[in-house]
């Protein structure tokens, strides 16, 4: 463990190292110095494997507690690396079925798909049919992904976990991590890493997901085959498509991006507050639009959950910002425990205030990642803790937005939003109790008025 | 209140011809403006929230006059949604004990060698 946290010393002073001459040697002006530092770090995750590559991932979520110039530096993270050889995958997969690959499917392709820091995905095709928990039967011969996890990750990564949680407590409390709690994070990244290492986690939101949108037949979701799936290995439909990057090529065959663009947002809005359950990964990489005219999503890895209560305050958030609000995001961000100190309220209801009003494109849409991120910037300004799920909501938000925007430059997610918030707090306003609470300071107020 | 009946009814009258100019002066707000154009704040939620409504109700006329025509109204084609949660909790299980079943057979075979 010496040796290793030596290694991860001796590769990040390396790449520091490199940067110096681009930050005039710790001379240069503030955002240069921390953009050089930043992207020194950024290598050295890179270098250092699959554990500082989530960290990294996690580091991008974070502008509350980290710079700008980190954030931007670790949201450009490549979780692409060399892949495994295929000896090794197949290797995996006789240990977790106790048989081959060509035993268990018909085919199997011993080159990968894409490899990630995590794992590797292989294309396959089924020997026979199965029926999934929802969608219909995949026929015996439908083409699969099969995703297995690394040989060695899991016990590299949570090695490293260890060694970055004693670096960590080292580190707590001293001038580097004054804007953040560095073994919190730790912690909040251990839990995040714990869920992706085990597959069936992400298959079962796979199928949550599919059941959430069974009446959507725009969304289109990977059936997973339980016959061919362990915590190491998940077999899923193949879906094909294009990514974001060939959008063109999708437009010439007929794809509407404008319309699958609106009803992602749409798809997403639902998912935040109407299953408080949601994709919180969805950078261009886990989205395709298919020949159908259908968003497809994939890697269900890292997700969000709600509760009730935090749905509603999340819901109330949303309409202030749909409907200029500043008091009314200031209380429910309370409630989600973002605690403004009294001293700060005002300049951070003042700040806020401008954000709101300045949060339209020239081409007159509203800007939420301006917003979003703006609004945590300034949390973070003000020394206010950001609960980790609250930050994660609003980047998923602000990814979603440039998902969308990608398909359609001229969406206005924020508008998006408008029916899902309303017709939520319309619905929480016909609460039986809640109408009970407050009918007698209705009928005063309605008196008022007519008495006027 | 009031004792005098007719003074209750023309209170009441009142209030819902009130009431009544009111929900139309926010429902004509409410779809004119854009969300670029919100800036009232709690009010500004009223008038879209009425606006919403009354699309509601226009959706409400069309269901009825088609049921009057004897078609069947999307509403009633939607399933009932405890029904299909408990359908999807017994997909679920099925899927975790096809899981349970592979992992058995790999132990099987793993035992054969």
């Amino acid at each position: 463990m010496a040796s290793r946290s030596s290694a991860i010393v001796r590769v990040t002073l390396g790449e520091l190292m490199r940067v110096l001459p681009s930050a005039r040697f710790g001379l240069a002006p503030g955002p240069v110095r921390r953009a050089a530092w930043a992207r020194a770090l950024r290598r050295s995750f890179e270098r250092l494997g699959p554990a500082f590559v989530k960290l990294g991932q996690l580091i991008s979520v974070r502008p509350d507690e980290f710079s700008a110039e980190l954030v931007a530096e670790m949201q450009g993270m490549q979780d692409a690396v060399p892949a495994v050889p295929a000896a090794a995958i197949r290797a995996v997969i006789t240990r977790e079925f106790g048989a081959e690959p060509e035993v268990l499917f018909a085919t199997f392709e011993n080159e990968p798909l894409a490899a990630a820091s995590i794992a590797q995905v292989h294309r396959a095709t089924l020997a026979e049919e199965y029926r999934p928990v929802w969608g219909e039967t995949l026929p015996a011969g439908a083409e699969v992904a099969v995703k297995v996890v690394r040989p060695g990750a899991a016990a590299s990564i949570l090695s490293d976990v260890e060694v970055v949680r004693r670096m960590a407590l080292r580190f707590a409390g001293t001038r580097v991590t004054r804007r953040f709690d560095p073994v919190a994070l730790v912690d909040e990244f251990a839990a995040t890493v714990d869920r992706e290492l085990d597959l069936r986690q992400e298959g079962r939101f796979a199928d949550r997901f599919s059941f959430d949108f069974r009446d959507d037949p725009k969304v289109q979701v990977p059936r997973i085959v339980w016959t061919r799936s362990t915590s190491q290995v998940l077999t899923m439909e193949f879906i094909t498509g294009w990514r974001l990057s060939d959008l063109e090529i999708a437009r010439a065959a007929g794809v509407d991006c404008k319309g699958l663009a609106i009803h992602g947002a749409t798809a997403f809005m639902r998912q935040v507050f109407v299953y408080g359950r949601y994709h919180a990964d969805l950078h261009p990489a886990n989205i395709f639009v298919t020949p159908q005219n259908t968003i497809a999503y994939l890697d269900f890895g890292i997700v969000g959950y709600l509760t009730p209560e935090e749905r509603m305050n999340i819901t109330q958030v949303m309409a202030a910002l749909v409907y200029r609000d500043p008091d009314r995001a200031l209380r429910y961000s309370e409630k989600l425990g973002v605690h403004v100190p009294p001293g700060h309220v005002e300049p951070v209801r003042a700040g806020l205030g401008r954000l709101l009003d300045g949060d339209v494109r020239p081409d007159g849409t509203r800007d939420f990642a301006h917003f979003g991120l703006g609004f945590l910037k300034l949390l973070g300004e003000h020394g206010v803790a950001i609960p980790s799920g609250y930050g994660l909501l609003i980047k998923s938000l602000a990814t979603v937005e440039g998902v969308a925007r990608a398909l359609y430059p001229e969406i206005d997610i924020v508008s998006t939003a408008q029916p899902f918030t309303t017709r939520i707090l319309g619905q929480a306003m016909g609460d039986p109790v809640r109408v009970r609470e407050r009918m007698p300071a209705a009928v005063r107020a309605a008196l008022r008025v007519l008495t006027e | 209140m009031t004792d005098d009946v007719m003074r209750f009814f023309a209170t009441w009258l009142f209030t819902h011809e009130a009431a009544d100019e009111e929900i139309k002066a926010a429902i004509r707000r409410g779809m004119a403006e854009g969300p670029e154009g919100m800036a009232g704040g709690p009010d500004a939620f009223v008038d879209g929230l009425a606006a919403m409504v009354e699309e509601e109700k226009e959706q409400l006329k069309r269901d009825l006059e088609a049921r009057a025509r004897g078609e069947e109204v999307a509403i009633e084609q939607q399933s009932d949604p405890a029904l299909d949660e408990v359908r999807f909790e017994v997909a679920e299980l099925r899927g975790r004990l096809d899981n349970i079943e592979a992992l058995l057979e790999a132990m099987l075979r793993k035992l054969g060698e």
